[in-house]
């Protein structure tokens, strides 16, 4: 009787310690799928930059430093080859060099009122919602993973599987304050 | 669009004269539901009095002799009814027409009011809401327009199913279950929309907090937890697709919804389907009908009726589905 005990006590903790680790690694895998979607968005806002570019050098060329600047950054980010911090940090730098060229823009009204502007800067604010909405999603999920793997029981098994913690994704404090043209990237 | 303020001053210039005008045609209504219930009620109390007197005598001949006069009020009482239910649709269709109309009309001159018009079946199902099927489907007061550059349409709806029981006995019975009651509302949302996305009302997180929100299930999506607490209270939101239901639900949707909830106090189901964004807001009562036993002169009612049909320039101007900066036109 007392082994029959032990082996259903045995089988209910193997069971247990299963269903934890499923629960792991699914957790594991949605944070991955979470970046991998923040990842397309960001893609997708690169490929906006050459034509955004473009079109405000044509009525802002006095702006020339800052289109460079960004452009630089667009083809640091896709060189490949970033880990996810690396990618995280040129997002926010980008993010503050999108920024400040619609505050410049602001200066030419020609710019403003053409046609295809209209257009980009529509597609770039689609862009713009769906990557925070990706952020939120990201951060989510982390949230989700960062519990499990920090509370009893989940952590022991994490030990095991050796999970670290992630970091949720913050807006930076340079994105928090107002743009400055002029310092940017100073 | 008139405001709150000027709606007192309306009343007083204009609809206070068209409800005084229909308060004989009330009163009318009002004396012949009355005179016929009581035609009706006293002559059965009476009888059944006297049924309980003669039975106790074994006198059931007798009985029936005393109590054939009062069939025929029962049955003059049934007439004056059913003239008295003819006259309320009459004062009914007059009120739809001189007073709630007019309500809408100082609202916004360009919205489409319909009295007997309402949400159609195709709308109903592609809000995809409520997915019990209905054996009933009525509405009414349909009102439709654009509001800058949102078109929506509104009306009142109430859809049952029938639900049959059968008792100990094997006897069949039958009751009306309802599934919605009240504001149905839809509008052009301002993003393109690739799948669905559902907002209920959250009994169970409110009730037990975090614990709550294991609870919450549902066939239309995964849960969707989203980052304001004050909105996780009121609602549960669930979804195909967990980045698209954070880019309908931004921070200040989210916050619209919380406002929206809390001016009108009812439980409230959303939907992002489509091209659209439908809206169930539950009421009890029936809207925009007139009351038969108690004065219809009252500023009170008038400014209930704006209310409901404010909630359509709300729900677009709190979602800002004005706002078209995004690439859907």
């Amino acid at each position: 009787m007392e082994i029959i005990g032990i082996v259903i006590t045995v089988g209910i903790l193997i069971l247990f310690c299963i269903i934890i680790y499923n629960n792991l690694v699914r957790k594991r895998n949605e944070v991955d799928n979470a970046f991998g979607g923040m990842d397309v968005q960001l893609k997708k806002r690169y490929d906006l930059i050459p034509n955004l570019v473009a079109t405000v050098k044509q009525y802002a060329s006095h702006e020339k430093e800052l289109f460079e600047k960004v452009t630089e950054l667009r083809s640091k980010a896709n060189s490949g080859k970033l880990s996810a911090d690396e990618k995280v940090a040129i997002d926010n730098q980008i993010s503050a060099g999108m920024k400040s060229i619609m505050v410049a823009v602001e200066n030419y009204p020609e710019l403003k009122a053409s046609e295809n502007f209209i257009n980009l800067h529509r597609t770039l604010n689609e862009t713009e919602s769906q990557l925070s909405a990706a952020r939120r999603t990201y951060n989510a999920v982390i949230t989700d993973y960062n519990n499990a793997i920090q509370t009893f029981p989940g952590n022991v098994i994490a030990g095991m599987m050796k999970l670290q913690r992630k970091e949720v994704f913050v807006i930076q404090d340079v994105e928090r304050q107002n743009v400055d043209v002029k310092n940017l990237f100073n | 669009m008139i405001k709150k303020e000027e709606l007192q001053s309306l009343f007083e210039i204009e609809l206070k004269d068209k409800l005084t005008g229909l308060e004989g045609l009330r009163k009318c209504v009002a004396k012949r539901i009355f005179c016929g219930i009581a035609l009706v009620a006293l002559p059965i109390i009476v009888g059944i009095a006297l049924f309980a007197f003669v039975s106790s005598n074994n006198n059931t001949m007798q009985w029936m002799v005393n109590v054939s006069p009062f069939i025929v009020f029962i049955i003059a009482g049934i007439v004056l009814l059913f003239f008295g239910m003819k006259k309320k649709r009459e004062y009914r269709c007059r009120y739809k027409a001189d007073v709630v109309s007019e309500v809408v009309r100082v609202i916004d001159s360009e919205w489409n009011y319909l009295p007997d018009g309402c949400i159609t079946y195709s709308e109903y199902h592609s809000s995809d809401l409520f997915r019990q099927h209905f054996d009933r489907y009525r509405g009414d007061d349909l009102i439709s327009g654009v509001i800058d550059k949102t078109d929506f349409r509104c009306s009142e709806l109430h859809t049952e199913y029938k639900e049959v029981t059968h008792d100990k006995d094997g006897k069949r019975q039958e009751r009306w279950v309802t599934i919605f009651k009240g504001l149905f509302f839809n509008a052009d949302f301002n993003k393109k929309i690739r799948v669905q996305t559902y907002v209920q009302p959250d009994t169970s997180e409110r009730l037990l907090g975090k614990f709550g929100q294991k609870l919450q299930f549902s066939n239309k999506g995964k849960l969707v937890k989203l980052e304001n607490p004050e909105f996780e209270k009121f609602f549960s939101v669930f979804s195909t697709d967990q980045t698209e239901a954070r880019y309908i639900l931004t921070p200040a949707i989210m916050e619209a919804l919380v406002n929206i909830y809390k001016q009108y106090k009812r439980r409230m189901h959303l939907s992002f389907v489509g091209s659209r964004v439908y809206v169930a807001m539950s009421f009890k009562k029936d809207l925009f009908e007139p009351k038969i036993f108690t004065s219809g002169v009252k500023y009170d009612d008038v400014e209930f009726m704006y209310n409901l049909f404010m909630v359509n320039a709300t729900i677009i101007h709190e979602l800002n589905l004005n706002t078209r900066i995004w690439t859907k036109d």
